[in-house]
């Protein structure tokens, strides 16, 4: 056969050299596996055009069951691999018996297909009349030629039996010959027998195939149940279509360079390991390979005309390259060991392949299995030898969209949980920083990095990538380059989860001023700030307490709280049920009193948690043995005019964080005033026990400073006029006794001349008139 | 008023030396603050409320840190109110680490520096590891010494340093002065080699101190008395022996002798009352809001936290401490 006649077989039946080879409908049936073969071939070279058509059998008296067993084995889930052995399924059995009938069928309508063709099949015998036996033990039985027509005779070579049949039987059966159950143990000399086109050696003992390489028109060669343990001596047998090595002990596929027009390979049941040296096996269209010894499946490079590859029972455990068969339909992949679709999804690119069997293997035990199947593999017909349905195929869609879909919502999901992970190492990577740099600023390295910002994220990106292949196995690598390139410059995050709300970095406290939805705000019962300072977040607890009315969790991790005043700082808020103090990042948790402290500032809200401890009694009742003195030397030995200041300080200091973001509504601020009357009735006597962050507080010192300063004049000019006024108040005192003795002296010595005194007042008097 | 020193000295002066200028300022600041609500009150109810304070001691509760230690009185009434506050503290057992000691102190006045607190705790804990956990009294002597007599303890520090290094520490620090001149240098081969220094000279120098110090000084009297028992001491050595003194306690005042240190039975009573509060507590809560606001605070004002223990000593105190020979004046 020629490559040029390649094309046209494709669209002729008739063509040269073309097998036709259809599925059991409609007319022709060719039963093409291992053990029976079932042929119908046209041969241009026969002048006369006359079709030739093969019987083929493995044991000729049970044909009738054995092509039932064709037909189970090809049509029916029944997958023996090689077909010798009937599956005990029950479904492939019913189907068996309700084929029986069709066997006769089909005989029948091959039989008409193929009464104008030579062949014995039209007979109502069974057997091939073409079939010779060859009665030979084994070599030292001497050429002992029995059976019908043939003859075996001892050649001139010592251990090679010639086989040599009557002229009768060669024009009667010129190009086949049988050679069955013949006991041999080699290949036969045969002789004058050029234009053989079929040999058969089934069911013998030959150990080498030899001796036929003279029979170049050889198209069919079965060699089926021997003991060859490797392919050799086809070099020549350049026509050569069928080659049948099923049941052998091949180790390797090999030597079959030559054999360029192989239409169908058999090698089931053999020792073979590995798929090789079969990608120039262009028109091959039937491989069987079960019941070997196959791990994977790969190689299959070049086997363009492949429309059926049986892999049943072997141990394979992935499949590549299947789908670089163009015309693969059927490939059979039962009793394997395939666990995930994954291992075989190159399945899902072929496009000509409509009929595959899985079952048998782990993957078949799914429960996402059938689906799965089905909606990766749209152009499936058959799926374990039963037929798809439309059904099912919209079943899978469905299933399969959802299934999509959680994956993709998972898919988000890690993606954002990858983020969200990445945000917070690089958080805390700045948070660190800061504490340290706050800790050891003379040192040179910190006070770099702040100088070069764009230094920071390197090392962040290079950490995440490294820590990548331990957290993110199922993440493809499309995500992760995706994930690079968004989180490496995030300072903060925020995050919404259930009822909870989550801060990280001082950035993430202005989602504050975010207009929240009234639903979300409603639902927020927990607020856990990481990484931010404490007294960044106080600044932030009016607004958490108009945003959030219903947060009643604190959460406080790595924050910096250090003293036992800052959680006067949470007394402010409306209500608090837990307070989760995380120790890592708060030194303040390793203070024995905290916890009381606490419960003592905080008993208006009657906390019912700290960290996670049910708050008793008895801690009530401690807390108060503590601190009740402090609050009650706070409230009631503080004079009035501080207790003014210090609660005008406070709402002083709500008003001025609450007029901080510009715009607000005056609706709020009374609000926030009912509130703030409300603090000052908040709890009996520890209002006073505020706390002021360290920025508000030395600014507030430094405006008291100029107060101080002006005072320190004003007194000192005060003091100083006083002093003097004293000074010159003690000169008089001491001049007035003197002053008044001179006084009373002059006016004695006025009126001393009584006369001269009246006529001087009345002089005056007139005077005046 | 008409005390003998009131006559040896300008009017102002003598004012500024007994801080009453210092009251004065910081009333009439405290005024300015609150200048609104004051005035609705009446400001000569003011002045005599913050007069009142002063007097009770009341004044520095809250105040920042520059206030608290502005006037022996102030230093003497914060030791007072920590001590009330905190005694529950101490009562309970509970053996805290500096820092925390610090956060209570930081409860009263909210920038009070670490270094005093450090520096208290390393007396308790002769100049070792800080972290050590410490008692309540220890510390509170300790802390009171420290922060009453903090100026003084840093010339003495330079003082010991001085004698240490073999420097006569008097030509250091005064000139002028002729008290050290008769001072014997030979001890100081010995000295190096032991610990610490000789107590006896230590003294001349503290005297000398305490004669020129414008702050307050222990009473050099008692001094003399801690410096008497031994004939070698360290710095530490000589602080311990100092707040363990109950008579420099008693001299400075605001605590009670250490015997008495958790017995404040008018605080147990106001405690046991607040305590009878607590199991009901979500409803006193709501109760007794409105009865404890503000203007219904005054009664208890009645029994004065100061005057009991102490008023009458504390003209002693500042007298032979720090007044008599000093002639400098503050401005």
């Amino acid at each position: 056969m020629h490559p040029a006649s390649i094309n046209t077989t494709r669209s002729y039946n008739d063509c040269v050299g073309q097998w036709i080879w259809e599925r059991t409908r409609p007319e022709m049936v060719v039963s093409m596996v291992n053990c029976g073969l079932h042929l119908v071939i046209q041969t241009s070279s026969l002048p006369e055009k006359n079709k030739v058509e093969f019987k083929l059998s493995k044991d000729t008296s049970s044909f009738p069951g054995r092509l039932l067993q064709h037909d189970l084995e090809r049509n029916y889930s029944s997958r023996q691999g090689d077909g010798r052995v009937l599956s005990p399924s029950p479904g492939s059995k019913s189907s068996c018996i309700s084929t029986t009938t069709n066997v006769t069928e089909l005989c029948g309508l091959e039989m008409k297909t193929a009464t104008s063709s030579l062949s014995a099949f039209g007979d109502s015998s069974i057997q091939t009349p073409s079939k010779s036996r060859i009665r030979q033990g084994c070599h030292s039985a001497g050429p002992n030629v029995s059976g019908d027509h043939v003859n075996l005779v001892s050649s001139s070579m010592p251990s090679f039996p010639i086989l040599q049949r009557s002229s009768e039987e060669k024009i009667l059966y010129s190009d086949r010959l049988t050679l069955e159950r013949q006991k041999l143990t080699v290949c036969p000399i045969i002789d004058g027998e050029e234009h053989l086109r079929l040999l058969n050696f089934q069911h013998n003992f030959i150990t080498r195939i030899q001796n036929i390489s003279n029979l170049q028109r050889l198209i069919f060669l079965d060699l089926y149940d021997n003991q060859i343990e490797e392919i050799s001596g086809l070099s020549t047998l350049r026509s050569l279509r069928v080659l049948l090595l099923g049941k052998n002990r091949i180790r390797k596929i090999s030597n079959l360079e030559n054999l360029k027009s192989l239409d169908v390979l058999d090698l089931h049941g053999n020792q073979i390991t590995k798929i090789e040296n079969v990608s120039h096996l262009c028109d091959l269209r039937v491989l069987n390979l079960a019941r070997n010894l196959l791990s994977h499946v790969d190689n299959l490079n070049g086997l363009d005309s492949l429309t059926e590859l049986n892999l049943r029972h072997n141990q394979i455990s992935f499949v590549r390259d299947v789908d670089n068969l163009p015309c693969l339909q059927r490939l059979f992949l039962s009793f394997n060991n395939i666990s995930s679709f994954e291992n075989v999804s190159c399945l899902a690119d072929s496009s000509s392949l409509s009929d595959i069997t899985f079952d048998g293997n782990p993957i078949a035990q799914e429960s996402w299995y059938k689906h799965t199947i089905l909606q990766n593999m749209m152009q499936l017909r058959q799926l374990d030898m039963k037929r798809v349905t439309e059904e099912e195929r919209r079943m899978a869609s469905v299933v399969a969209k959802k299934e999509e879909e959680k994956k993709r919502e998972s898919h988000k999901q890690s993606l954002l949980k990858e983020k969200k992970r990445l945000t917070i190492n690089n958080v805390a990577r700045k948070w660190d920083l800061q504490q340290n740099r706050v800790a050891n600023i003379p040192t040179n390295q910190d006070r770099k990095d702040p100088d070069s910002p764009s230094q920071d994220p390197c090392p962040v990106n290079g950490s995440t990538i490294s820590a990548f292949p331990e957290e993110t196995g199922p993440l493809d690598s499309g995500l992760i380059s995706a994930l690079q390139g968004l989180s490496v410059t995030d300072t903060h995050l925020v995050e919404v989860d259930g009822d909870t709300l989550s801060l990280y970095g001082s950035g993430a406290l202005e989602s504050l001023d975010r207009n929240w939805s009234v639903q979300t705000a409603g639902m927020v019962t927990t607020v856990s700030f990481t990484f931010i300072e404490f007294d960044e977040i106080v600044q932030v607890l009016p607004k958490l307490k108009i945003k959030f009315p219903n947060s009643l969790h604190l959460k406080f991790k790595e924050t910096n709280l250090v003293t036992l005043q800052q959680f006067n700082a949470l007394a402010q808020l409306r209500r608090i049920d837990q307070l989760t103090i995380d120790p890592q990042g708060n030194p303040v948790v390793n203070f024995t009193l905290w916890k009381y402290y606490v419960l003592f500032r905080l008993s208006h809200f009657s906390m019912q948690k700290i960290n996670g401890t049910e708050v008793t009694q008895n801690d009530m009742i401690m807390a108060e043995r503590l601190f009740g003195i402090l609050a009650h030397v706070a409230s009631s030995e503080l004079p009035q005019y501080r207790m003014i200041s210090i609660l005008g300080d406070a709402r002083k200091k709500q008003f001025q964080y609450l007029l901080e973001p510009k715009g607000k509504k005056p609706g709020i601020i009374s609000e926030e005033n009912n509130d703030s009357k409300r603090l000052v009735g908040e709890n009996t006597n520890r209002a006073t026990l505020n706390y002021t962050t360290r920025d508000f507080y030395n600014e507030k010192l430094e405006e008291v400073k100029e107060k101080k300063k002006f005072c320190k004049m004003y007194i000192e000019d005060l003091v100083k006029e006083a002093t003097e006024i004293n000074m010159k108040n003690e000169a008089l005192q001491k001049l007035w006794p003197q002053m008044f003795i001179e006084l009373v002296r002059d006016a004695v010595i006025e009126i001393r001349n009584k006369n001269s005194y009246m006529k001087l007042c009345l002089q005056q008097i007139t005077d005046q008139k | 008023m008409l005390s003998p020193e009131r006559l040896a000295l300008p009017d102002y002066e003598y004012l500024a030396q007994r801080h009453v200028l210092t009251y004065m300022e910081d009333a009439v600041c405290q005024l300015l603050e609150n200048k609104e609500d004051i005035s609705q009150y009446g400001i000569a109810r003011f002045f005599t409320e913050y007069f009142n304070s002063v007097c009770q001691g009341t004044h520095i509760l809250f105040r920042e840190f520059s206030f608290i230690q502005a006037t022996p009185h102030n230093r003497a009434s914060f030791l007072r109110a920590f001590w009330r506050c905190f005694r529950t503290v101490g009562k309970n057992g509970d053996l805290l680490t500096m820092k925390e000691y610090h956060c209570l102190l930081q409860l009263l006045c909210p920038d009070f520096p670490l270094e005093l607190t450090q520096k208290a705790a390393r007396i308790v804990l002769m100049d070792d590891a800080t972290d050590c956990l410490m008692s309540f009294s220890d510390f509170l002597f300790a802390f009171q010494i420290q922060f009453y007599y903090s100026e003084f303890l840093e010339s003495v520090a330079a003082i010991y340093q001085d004698l240490l290094s073999g420097k006569n520490p008097n030509t250091v620090i005064v000139p002028t002065s002729s008290s050290g001149q008769h001072r014997q240098r030979p001890a100081l081969g010995e000295a190096s080699m032991l610990e610490g220094v000789e107590a006896s000279l230590f003294y001349q120098c503290l005297e000398n101190l305490c004669d020129r110090h414008k702050y307050s000084c222990p009473p050099p009297a008692l001094v003399k008395e801690v410096l008497s028992n031994v004939q070698r001491l360290t710095f530490y050595g000589f602080l311990v022996a100092l707040s363990k003194h109950h008579g420099i306690n008693q001299a400075l005042g605001a605590l009670p002798d250490k015997g008495d240190l958790m017995h404040d039975p008018a605080m147990d009573e106001e405690l046991e009352r607040l305590l009878v509060q607590v199991p009901g507590l979500v409803n006193s809560v709501t109760a007794s809001s409105e009865a404890s606001c503000l203007p219904s605070r005054t009664p208890s004002r009645v029994a004065s936290p100061w005057r009991p223990l102490h008023h009458s000593r504390k003209v002693d105190v500042e007298s032979d401490g720090s007044t008599e020979e000093t002639d400098e004046s503050e401005t």
